[in-house]
């Protein structure tokens, strides 16, 4: 017989309630968290810590010195300061805009717990709301990383008052907000009206603001020269960056109100302080409304028109890779391809690269119209080790990102391969070979093409290149050999695997060995040249320190490989699945 | 309590759904059976209100899904087929999370959790993380989390997947005793004898066509067999297919043709 059962508690007190729900749920996961990184994960914690503070004191350090450079020419708290602060805070809402559009797709449909929370009585905008901030805080961390050293070593060199660095935090605070909502408005939109299309118009944005932004940088750079600062190129410039310099921009908003602080002018620094709060409250309001209507709409189109079929098979990418890897065993070749084909279906992984990779070329086929064609020697010399040092930073976060998590991934479905007539080190070599011709293609295209721009000797180029393959196998090797002696077979997300401890400790052991290689091989060539150039070193004795030291890096190198793949082979000869 | 009016669901150009209608009372227990891929997750997740139907109408508790969803999914619980837990809550923590959520009075969910983790055995490891859970471990902490708020509908989906003898038991205890209670337990199953055991009425669907719908013995009726369940779902979904097959068009015309 029916019972009688509760009336359900409805309306505006149930909604009310929800926020604190939310707010006590993200306490719980937080202390819990953090407690648990605390106990077992501290070493990844101090990784954080030490990588964010390095990152921090670099861009402080380029802050400082380059605002010591404009002050000896310009009053740093005038007008002529615009031109750098304007298009730094519109390039970085921009990549708020696109980070918190992307996070919140992903967490608000393409997550368990959102059809979790989307069955509950949760109301659409609370349970945006809660992923809204979520992704904000994760998206604008770069904001802060970058902005505030830059805005610190400003206040600090422009000699401002106290108060001006304890105005930071709100302007900053202020502002994401407005890029962040603009993000979650076109991710909202986007699922909503063109859910089909979502792909593709990723990709199409990408390339048009890379368009943009190369055609900017070329336009900039055809005026810019550091060598030659005066009165008619900053004119020059102004006019050339007017499009960051806006009055509706909310990035001008931020630039003015700071300088309005460091001029001590309180009355504009509150209106522009205002401005962006209320500008950025008001559109949160007007997100969350529009997620109140959007939200379980286009949860349900995204889901109701995802079922395109298509019928996926070999692809003319599959057979270059196989040609390429053809001296290999054809068990091993195999599993080359099929890690390949893995890891081209799936956009998240490589669209990471491609924008990583079009950034850098952007920048290095820029390099003669920053530096003008006659570079000088010292120029030369610090531009390519740093181009170097970077496409060795980009080697490593692709081993460490994609490369460390390919073993772990194979543990749930090992019966499959376990049950094969496979040596198990085929698995091995097969991951190694994969990595190893993807590691080197991108990095000696990306090195060589930098080199070409900076028109390097051709001794210099074959360091360069050398110190790239070494790195490449090297890399590889570790991730491949520390992924099998470090798997974690609990996870299924590569992401989670990759910052997980095994993957921590494969980006420390990688970014020493990357230290190591880049010191031992091309350390020696930019130092002892650079000396060498002053005068102050013997030629001939500076030949054989760069011979040996590139010795030492191949035997470095080689050594690392051997260990790495080695003890690898042990651990997954010893692994029970 | 479970109103669907002529709903039909399309993902693109896949009709997943098809001009479904049934009425599932108070207090019924109501098995949902099907082939893979026949609808039955969809269904369930209209009724739920995570998916929109593209025709026709999903009504719960007198509240029409679409229009006022929120009220309708006070009165649910809905233990899916692969359940979700916040990984780094506790059993207690994700408890009190749906008390919360719920509205629930603090001393009356203080007092309803104490029951439930009683009566799900969960004491041992309620206040350990549900990271370290095992499946279930899991699924009868999904199974408190569904009956905390003392829904008037409970949607469940495959249940009984991964779960030992002794907990299965004690979830066809459960089912009973809910629906005895007065709640309306909808429960999609491949398990044709725990559907033969529990339900009072079954509803059979196929290629998103519901072909059969009532007690054990309006089944056999409409097959024409007087077999179990097995046996009838069998007859019913072969015929529902052959004449499928006459009738319909190959849906490999809809398959987007393409290498990737």
């Amino acid at each position: 017989m029916v019972g009688e059962l509760q009336q359900p508690m409805l309306g505006g007190s149930l909604r009310a309630d929800q926020i604190g729900v939310f707010r006590r749920l993200r306490w719980w996961m937080f202390c819990n968290s953090t407690h648990l990184m605390v106990q077992q994960g501290l070493l990844r914690l101090v990784t954080i810590i030490i990588g964010s503070t390095l990152i921090w004191g670099f861009v402080f350090a380029a802050a400082i010195v380059g605002f010591h450079f404009l002050g000896q020419r310009y009053p740093l708290t005038g007008d002529f300061v615009r031109l750098f602060l304007d298009p730094l805070f519109l390039s970085l809402s921009g990549l708020l805009v696109f980070s918190t559009g992307l996070i919140l797709y992903s967490s608000l449909f393409a997550k368990a717990e959102s059809a979790f929370l989307l069955c509950t009585p949760a109301g659409a905008d609370q349970v945006f709301a809660y992923k809204y901030q979520d992704a904000l805080t994760f998206s604008s961390w770069g904001f802060f990383l970058l902005g505030s050293p830059v805005m610190i070593a400003y206040g600090m060199v422009a000699h401002v008052p106290w108060y001006f660095f304890a105005f930071l935090p709100f302007f900053f605070l202020g502002f994401v907000l407005l890029p962040g909502c603009l993000g979650a408005t076109v991710c909202l939109l986007v699922v909503n009206y063109l859910p089909r299309q979502r792909k593709w118009l990723l990709v199409a944005v990408v390339a048009l603001i890379l368009g943009v932004v190369g055609l900017w940088g070329y336009r900039v750079a055809q005026v810019a020269r550091p060598e030659a600062w005066n009165r008619d190129m900053a004119y020059n410039l102004e006019d050339r960056l007017s499009l960051a310099q806006y009055p509706l921009l909310p990035s001008t908003w931020l630039t003015r109100g700071l300088r309005a602080v460091a001029r001590q002018n309180l009355t504009d620094a509150g209106y522009y302080l205002t401005l962006l709060w209320s500008n950025g409250l008001f559109a949160y309001v007007v997100t969350a409304w529009l997620a109140r209507h959007l939200y379980r709409r286009g949860f349900n189109r995204m889901v109701a028109g995802d079922l395109v079929m298509r019928r996926y098979g070999g692809h003319w990418l599959d057979r270059i890779l196989a040609g390429m890897v053809g001296f290999l065993h054809p068990q091993t070749r195999l599993l080359v391809v099929k890690d390949f084909r893995t890891f081209r279906r799936d956009p998240v992984q490589w669209a990471q690269i491609v924008i990583f990779l079009g950034l850098m070329i952007l920048y290095f086929a820029n390099i003669p119209r920053m530096f003008g064609e006659q570079i000088e020697w010292s120029y030369q010399n610090s531009i390519s080790l740093m181009n170097l040092t970077s496409t060795a930073l980009l080697l490593c976060a692709y081993t460490g990102r994609f490369i460390f998590p390919l073993l772990s991934l194979e543990g749930q479905k090992f019966w499959i391969l376990g049950l094969l007539p496979l040596r198990r080190e085929r698995l091995l070599w097969g991951k190694f070979a994969f990595a190893a011709c993807g590691g080197l293609l991108i990095a000696e295209f990306l090195v060589v093409l930098s080199d070409v721009m900076l028109h390097m000797t051709w001794l210099g180029m074959v360091v360069h290149i050398l110190t790239t393959a070494v790195l490449a196998v090297g890399l590889s090797a570790l991730s491949v050999g520390l992924g099998a002696c470090l798997p974690n077979f609990r996870e299924s997300d590569p992401s989670r695997i990759a910052v997980g401890f095994g993957g921590t400790m494969n980006l420390v052991a990688g970014l020493l060995f990357l230290l190591i290689i880049v010191g031992l091989m091309a350390g020696p060539w930019h130092v002892l040249g650079s000396l060498a150039e002053q005068g102050e070193v013997n030629t001939p004795l500076a030949d054989w320190v760069v011979a040996i030291g590139l010795f030492m890096g191949l035997v470095a190198g080689i050594g690392t490989t051997v260990l790495a793949l080695r003890s690898g082979v042990r651990a997954l000869a010893r692994m029970e699945f | 309590m479970i109103e669907l009016q002529n709903v039909s669901k399309a993902y693109g150009t896949k009709i997943a759904v098809q001009d479904l209608s049934l009425s599932i009372e108070a207090g019924e227990l109501f098995a949902f059976l099907g082939p893979n891929g026949a609808g039955k997750t969809t269904t369930i997740k209209m009724i739920v209100g995570l998916l929109f139907p593209t025709r026709g109408s999903v009504r719960l508790g007198g509240f029409d899904m679409q229009r006022e969803g929120d009220r309708a999914r006070q009165l649910i619980s809905y233990v899916p087929d692969q359940p979700f837990l916040y990984e780094k809550l506790s059993g207690r923590e994700f408890l009190q999370f749906i008390a919360d959520m719920y509205g629930m009075p603090r001393e009356h969910g203080r007092q309803r959790m104490a029951e439930m983790i009683a009566l799900f055995g969960l004491s041992e490891f309620v206040d350990d993380l549900t990271e370290r859970y095992s499946h279930g471990m899991k699924q009868r902490t999904v199974f408190a989390a569904a009956l905390l708020h003392e829904p008037r509908v409970l949607i469940v989906d495959e249940p009984t997947v991964g779960l030992d003898p002794r907990s299965v038991r004690l979830l066809k205890d459960l089912l009973r005793k809910e629906a005895g209670k007065g709640v309306t337990v909808f429960l999609s199953t491949h398990s044709l004898d725990i559907a033969q055991e529990l339900a009072s009425r079954i509803g059979i669907v196929d290629h998103g066509r519901l072909i059969g719908c009532g007690t054990l013995a309006v089944l056999r009726k409409q097959a024409s067999l007087d077999g179990s369940l097995e046996d009838v779902f069998l007859k019913l979904t072969e015929e529902a297919n052959e004449e499928r097959v006459g009738v319909q068009p190959s849906t490999a015309s809809a398959i987007k043709s393409r290498t990737w």
